[in-house]
């Protein structure tokens, strides 16, 4: 069990770093959000997480219910029950049943005939459906801004007065529902005034109604707390707050993966060059020369042009060229180490070389490997970020936030504020958190700390 | 990351010093040699055989090449049946007001003035052709399609389909006041052959289509097409004149000639260039086509100033008053930026003008080698789960239309066409016929699939390919589309959606433009998105003939070949009755849509306009067959309504505003209805 224990200067270390509250806290806060991101399906998802249906409880992240199990209609378009639900709508919908039965339940005070006329009604008004914080997936398109007006005035042109105001109520309307429910929509479509067009579009446009100002419009839309896009939409109408999430899980997860495999790589073949020494280090820095000089990004532009790049893919072009950086200080700190007595002791008691290396030079050398880490956790975020920016990334759609970024920057989105700054606050937050965590780690670990300087 | 500037300038120091200590090779060099072109290889080849000081007169284009075929002295056959066409109405309108000088904008600056060799086909050449090549012999009148003079005023066509004779307008001159001859014919056909305008398009079309283009007189003219074409004068009629007493065709040509001004055909000359920033045309007093029937109403202005402005910069021009015409170019720009006081003041005009040309073949394909794609039925499910309306209305602002024909614009398009609605329900009756089915398990309550599925649903972001329809032998409906456009990104992820909730898993891969192209010629793609331009005549055994069914490197991109659309191609390429090649051409446009290998996109058979009040247009805007709003110069400038704009603008009186901005006067959105 010796290993559990730590030895007394990785415990002051340890100490050190979580006594500088700045990097301490910022470990807290990233590794907690990484620990989320983990859990993504079930913060960041258009599926519920519970259903209660007629006294049953389903969980439509693990399983696949068809709109037929719950008794939800198909879209207009579609007619057929065996698609996926929708759960969103599907929570709305029993919500205004609830609404509804209750209005008319106050109506009809307490003749039980009524009452139970009015619960024969509303079935689903006991139901309820429990969704993700962020209830939209990265992927769907949400048109709704533009299309909701159309689909309720083809409900009125119908006559079908009820269902219009369901639909409005549903959605969060409430004052077009108002107007639908008193009757009073009419009136105010046939009204020049308020709408010169003459449906509810031209209502909207006129500024009459102002809750439904911004509808009728093409996505990107702004920041919409009752449709539940905290962030907006992007230039399809994907929700940024479920991409930014998700996009955070696939680029903080690239950086470790490709950091970890990289710094092991790194490490080993520099000490190994340090350790070894002699025509072995002068070999194999001329092959770290040759790989170094050729640039990265380059290759990985042409190794995406030819094939489609997928995560994993991605992950191995970047790894040939990661670990290389680690090895000159591993390389150097390793021939410092080398000649120091405790090493010459290990080995005058027979030590293997692998012993040496790894049990003895190994723990005292881990002072660049520590400090440098942090850093290059934010150039494999930034890296990969640059190369979905300029397109040679992960395939579309894949979430990410150098897509974002790309999106935000076109001219046509410029003024759209909401999506130049998500994607921006997003890396600015987590490559400060990363800095200060390395600032921290390095401060921890520089053992000058009390030196003089003479 | 933070490697990676230091490395960069190591890199390019070393590049740098490479080239400091050698000579310069030729790999090294390869891009800018290209760039300056000609200029290096005429120089050496000046060296070696000093172009000798000729009169005009002595040139002799044939030198060039060896295979270079000359023209010969013939007679005119006695009788001739002559025919000319002064029926239809002049292209411009009776209204048109000559002066003024108009602003307009080109993307760049022109890279050559020549209309042959290298970088001729650039941004520039629409103008150039305007005033040149536009005066070829004959020409199609835009609106009835039937042919008219232009600079011959009679032609006459043998029985073999081939040998053309054509009589020339005695009056035309060149700029400088030469009459033009038959000989400026012979000459441009003689030159198109030339090894000196190293042009290897003009070298093969010379050779392709023309087998001689003889003088007979000063002013007929005789042409022997290669081949029996039932359009010989579309085929051969095109032929422009080109200045033989101005020309010196030599080594040196291209580079002589690459910033110079020919004399011209047409009624401008350039007065003034400015290099990188604008060019000045000015009109010819008394141009001899002023009172030709067919250029009434053409050509007004006294003067055309095209400034160099980036294409996303040309608004901001027009706002200020600085050019007076721009053709929008996205659908985002037209609805959303036009909100600024001089439009709502009526002082900037805006119109989506209703044009009608051929847009060719657009939209995806899907390969019949793939297996996926060789049931009929499944083909027949992709074009019901593709929702072009709602992609049209919620990304593209509700201007597009939907394409329906494999001729698209042509005459030949098969009007009784539909494309095929989005109906999912449809779509799933197709896939079940084609084998398809939701699989059984995803309504399993088994428990280990389930623990399986929330496993899975941490580690990926899908858990759910499960509901994807999968066949008997178990294989899912799953597919990938490659495509070289990453504008289209964003349509694709949509259609993505939909395909995936009726249960149908279409991946997309983007690649590099040209990779994606040469998948698609090499067939090596399930599904691929491509577009291939096309002309007034169709050419349909390129894209559907069973020659080329089991070659790859050709458009046939789809493997497609049936002996009952050879034999129609047959007919539409030999039969002499245009009801017959009708026919044949309404069958194969029916016969592409009943097997269903291609679902056609969208497109704009409009021309976006907007331009300053005093920029007046005919009754009809643009003719019909307009492809650049600049093709036919029909426009004109009111000098009275000029005065009222800026006595408005002082005033800040507004003009009334028209909100209905679809000029349609041929008709072209009922086709779409």
């Amino acid at each position: 069990m010796r290993r559990l224990q730590l030895d007394p200067i990785t415990r002051k270390r340890i100490e050190r770093f979580r006594r500088i509250k700045r990097g301490y806290y910022s470990l807290v806060i990233l590794a907690v959000a990484m620990l989320l991101s983990i859990f993504a399906p079930y913060l960041a998802e258009s599926r519920a997480l519970l259903v209660w249906y007629e006294g049953r409880a389903y969980f439509p992240t693990f399983q696949y219910y068809e709109m037929d199990v719950f008794g939800q209609e198909p879209p207009a378009a579609w007619g057929m029950g065996d698609l996926e639900t929708e759960y969103l709508r599907l929570q709305r919908e029993w919500r205004v049943e609830r609404h509804f039965f209750e209005r008319e339940r106050a109506e009809v005070g307490d003749d039980p005939d009524a009452v139970a006329e009015l619960e024969r009604r509303y079935p689903n008004r006991r139901n309820f459906v429990i969704m993700p914080a962020i209830p939209w997936d990265p992927y769907e398109s949400d048109f709704w801004y533009n299309e909701i007006l159309n689909d309720i005035q083809l409900v009125l042109d119908e006559g079908d007065d009820a269902r219009a105001e369901m639909i409005a109520r549903r959605d969060g309307l409430a004052e077009l529902a108002d107007a639908i429910h008193t009757g009073e929509i009419h009136e105010l479509v046939a009204d020049v005034e308020a709408s010169p067009t003459g449906d509810l579009l031209g209502l909207a446009r006129s500024g009459v109604m102002p809750s439904l100002a911004g509808l009728g419009e093409v996505p990107p839309t702004p920041p919409d707390f009752a449709r539940r896009h905290y962030l907006g939409t992007d230039s399809q109408g994907r929700d940024v707050a479920s991409r930014l999430f998700y996009g955070f899980r696939i680029s903080i997860f690239f950086a470790l993966f490709l950091v970890f495999f990289g710094q092991i790589i790194g490490t080993i073949v520099g000490s190994l060059q340090g350790y070894l020494g002699g025509r072995f280090d002068i070999l194999s820095q001329r092959v770290l020369e040759v790989l170094i000089a050729i640039p990265f990004l380059y290759v990985v532009i042409i190794m995406a042009a030819l094939f489609a790049p997928t995560f994993w893919m991605l992950l191995g072009i970047m790894a040939i060229f990661q670990w290389i950086s680690i090895t000159f200080y591993m390389r150097t700190e390793m021939y410092r180490e080398k000649t120091r007595e405790y090493c010459l002791a290990a080995r005058s008691y027979g030590a293997s070389h692998l012993r040496i290396i790894f049990r003895h030079l190994l723990p005292n050398s881990l002072t660049p490997l520590v400090t440098f880490t942090p850093f290059a956790v934010v150039g494999a975020v930034f890296a990969l970020t640059g190369l979905d920016y300029l397109g040679y990334g992960m395939p579309p759609p894949t979430p990410s936030w150098g897509e974002l970024i790309d999106q935000a920057l076109m001219p046509e989105n410029r003024d759209k504020l909401w999506l130049t700054l998500a994607p921006f606050g997003a890396i600015t937050i987590t490559l400060v958190l990363v800095v200060f965590i390395g600032e921290s780690v390095r401060e921890a670990f520089d053992p000058k700390q009390y030196a003089r300087y003479e | 990351m933070n490697k990676w500037i230091p490395i960069g300038a190591v890199l390019g120091l070393l590049l740098l010093a490479g080239v400091l200590v050698t000579p310069i090779p030729g790999w090294l060099g390869g891009s800018g040699e290209e760039e300056a072109g000609t200029a290096g290889s005429v120089a050496t080849a000046e060296a070696v055989e000093p172009a000798e000081a000729t009169s005009p007169a002595e040139v002799d284009p044939a030198e060039g090449g060896d295979d270079v075929r000359a023209s010969t002295e013939v007679t005119l056959p006695e009788d001739l049946d002559w025919e000319t066409n002064y029926d239809d109405p002049p292209i411009g309108s009776p209204d048109a007001i000559r002066g003024g000088t108009f602003n307009y904008s080109i993307g760049q600056y022109p890279m050559t003035f020549r209309l042959m060799g290298p970088n001729s086909n650039d941004a520039f050449a629409g103008w150039n052709r305007a005033f040149t090549m536009s005066f070829g012999l004959v020409g199609r009148h835009p609106v009835t399609d039937n042919y008219i003079p232009r600079m011959a005023t009679h032609w006459a066509i043998e029985e073999d389909q081939r040998t053309l004779y054509f009589q020339l307008d005695p009056d035309a001159r060149w700029s400088d006041g030469t009459p033009i001859t038959a000989d400026d014919f012979v000459f441009t056909w003689l030159m198109m052959q030339s090894e000196h305008i190293v042009d290897p398009f003009y070298n093969n079309y010379a050779e392709q289509f023309y087998e001689s283009v003889d003088r007979i007189d000063d002013h007929t003219l005789r042409i022997v097409g290669t081949r029996p074409s039932w359009r010989p004068l579309s085929d051969y009629g095109g032929i422009w004149p080109t200045p033989e007493h101005a020309t010196v065709l030599d080594e040196d040509w291209v580079t002589r000639t690459n910033n110079q001004w020919q004399v011209a055909v047409g009624p401008y000359v350039v007065s003034n260039v400015s290099r990188g920033e604008s060019v000045t045309l000015d009109r010819i007093d008394d141009w001899w086509g002023d009172g030709k029937h067919y250029f009434q109403g053409m050509y007004n202005f006294d003067r055309i100033h095209l400034r160099v402005i980036p294409l996303e910069r040309n608004l901001d021009y027009l706002r200020r008053g600085e050019i007076d015409l721009i053709a929008e170019n996205t659908a985002r720009a037209w609805n959303e930026d036009y909100t600024f006081p001089a439009v709502q003041n009526g002082w900037i005009r805006r119109a989506r003008v209703f044009v009608d040309t051929p847009s060719g073949v657009y939209g995806l394909h899907m390969n019949l080698e793939a297996p996926i794609f060789q049931n009929e039925d499944f083909r027949k499910a992709m074009h019901h789960l593709f929702n072009f309306d709602r992609l049209n209305r919620n990304l593209m602002f509700d201007e597009y239309f939907r394409q329906v024909s494999f001729f698209e614009g042509t005459e030949y398009a098969n009007p009784d066409i539909q494309p095929r609605a989005f109906n999912p329900s449809l779509a799933r009756e197709y896939l079940e016929r084609a084998g398809y089915r939701r699989p059984e398990h995803i309504r399993g309550r088994n428990v280990a699939q389930n623990v399986a599925n929330a496993v899975r649903g941490l580690l990926f972001t899908r858990s759910d390919t499960d509901d994807v329809l999968v066949n008997e032998r178990g294989e899912k409906a799953s597919f990938t589309v490659i495509y070289g456009s990453a504008g289209l990104t964003r349509h694709l992820t949509v259609m993505q959606q939909e395909y995936r909730r009726a249960g149908v898993d279409m991946r997309l891969r983007l690649l590099e433009p040209g990779t994606a192209f040469e998948r698609g010629l090499e067939r090596k793609y399930e599904m691929t998105v491509t577009a291939r331009t096309a002309g007034f005549f169709p050419s349909p055994r390129q894209y559907l003939h069973t020659d080329f069914k089991e070659a790859v490197n050709n458009n046939n991109i789809w493997g497609f070949g049936t002996s009952e659309v050879d034999e129609l191609i047959e007919i539409y390429e030999q039969d002499l009755d245009f009801e017959a090649r009708l026919e044949a051409m309404h069958r194969i446009d029916e016969i592409v849509h009943e097997e269903a290998f291609y679902i056609p996109f969208w497109r704009a058979p409009f021309i976006w306009l907007a331009h300053w009040d005093y920029l007046r247009f005919p009754e009809f805007y643009l003719p019909k067959r307009t492809q650049q709003v600049t093709d036919y110069l029909v426009f004109w400038i009111d000098p009275e309504r000029r005065e009222a704009l800026e006595e408005a603008m002082r005033t800040g009186e507004a003009f009334p505003v028209d909100d209905d901005l679809d000029v349609d006067y041929y008709g072209i959105l009922e086709g779409f209805e």
